[in-house]
């Protein structure tokens, strides 16, 4: 069994975050209640507060005195990239709307050119309006379609067969 | 809106930093110039405490300044503006390491020290009952502090330096190194106490008593 005045995995992590003051609520009492009753548990968190301090030792690093200049001198080709970039997409850009320009003009020439001269039927309206043109002189002498339709109906001229 | 509920404007508000990243955005190269003068001091540090080298550490700095500039453009606030810049500068310097350690450097082992003679780290007996502090000079805590943060892996060190010299909180960790506060809380017990176990010969310094318990450990 583990002895109660070690901490456990669970414990130390919350010892951890106790010293960086991130632990509150039932688990800080809890735990403050085990440092207060364990020696063991207070020089585990004593040698870790220590540890920690440690850390001020290291140098505090500088940047070089240049350093503003050397980073801001660095933009120059990260500016040019973009320009160059803004460039190609503006050039493209332009050829696009002249693309696009051309074919709305094209589109509007044939448009009109539709609507001013009337369209010649092609070849394949003529086979199909055919039996109507070569019998045009027929329907030319008709006046309207109802005499046309009456023609069709059979009581005009009697019913011939049943007079043979 | 922010992770806070806050909105871009209310950050703004708040974060003199984010007003000056939005001039940045909005092609101010005097505002560029301000924003690497105000964070170059921070950024070089953590980046010196991560990566060991201070050319390295002043060329890592200079990239994070860059992609700053770079991505200026799709700035949006969201959060303090530390808070992104050192998201980019933990992007950057986990894959520098992380290149790095695909390219191992060779180290020399510790008692081939070259001509200079031994380091001073090589020269110390890890030997707490023998009084380190009159022999340790500051210079060569340091250089045993370095090691033992060296000694961490990319990620708890990350933690380590954003929580020690940032003074950042679990939860800013967290937003950084893009993880949940528990993996900050549960990644943060581990470095310390491999901290602890690499140092712990330099703990109790001269004359200070090392409790009994402490010892038995």
């Amino acid at each position: 069994m583990n002895d109660p005045a070690n901490l456990n995995e669970k414990e130390r992590t919350d010892l951890v975050a106790y010293l960086d003051g991130e632990l509150d609520g039932e688990a800080a009492r809890e735990l403050e209640r085990k440092l207060h009753l364990h020696p063991a548990a207070r020089a585990e968190a004593d040698a870790l507060r220590r540890t920690w301090e440690l850390l001020d030792f290291l140098p505090r690093p500088q940047p070089s005195t240049s350093f503003t200049h050397r980073t801001v001198e660095r933009l120059s080709p990260v500016r040019a990239r973009e320009d160059r970039r803004v460039r190609r997409w503006r050039s493209l850009g332009l050829g696009l709307s002249w693309a696009a320009g051309l074919l709305v003009s094209g589109w509007a020439g044939y448009a009109g050119y539709n609507w001013l001269v009337p369209r010649q039927p092609g070849e394949r309206e003529l086979i199909h309006d055919l039996r109507i043109i070569e019998n045009k002189r027929l329907y030319e002498r008709m006046e309207d379609l109802d005499f046309w339709r009456a023609l069709e109906a059979p009581d005009l001229f009697g019913d011939e067969s049943s007079n043979t | 809106m922010s992770a806070t509920g806050e909105t871009s404007t209310q950050l703004a508000l708040r974060d003199p930093d984010i007003r000056l990243m939005l001039r940045v955005r909005d092609d101010d190269a005097a505002a560029f110039a301000q924003l690497v003068e105000l964070y170059q001091h921070r950024l070089v540090a953590v980046m010196h405490h991560l990566v060991g080298h201070a050319d390295e550490a002043e060329d890592l700095a200079q990239e994070v300044f860059l992609r700053v500039y770079r991505a200026r453009k799709k700035y949006r606030p969201r959060s303090k503006f530390s808070t992104w810049l050192f998201t980019i500068a933990n992007n950057l310097a986990l894959n520098a390491l992380r290149s790095r350690q695909r390219k191992p450097v060779v180290s020399l082992p510790a008692q081939d020290s070259g001509p200079l003679g031994p380091r001073p780290a090589e020269q110390m007996v890890p030997d707490r009952r023998s009084g380190p502090m009159q022999r340790l000079q500051k210079q060569e805590l340091a250089a045993l502090v370095r090691q033992a943060l060296e000694g961490l892996n990319e990620r708890q060190r990350m933690a380590v330096v954003l929580n020690k010299f940032e003074d950042m909180n679990y939860a800013e960790i967290a937003e950084v190194m893009g993880l949940t506060t528990k993996a900050v809380k549960s990644l943060l017990s581990r470095a310390r106490m491999n901290l602890r176990s690499a140092l712990s010969s330099y703990i109790y310094m001269d004359g200070e008593s090392i409790p009994e318990d402490e010892e038995e450990n």
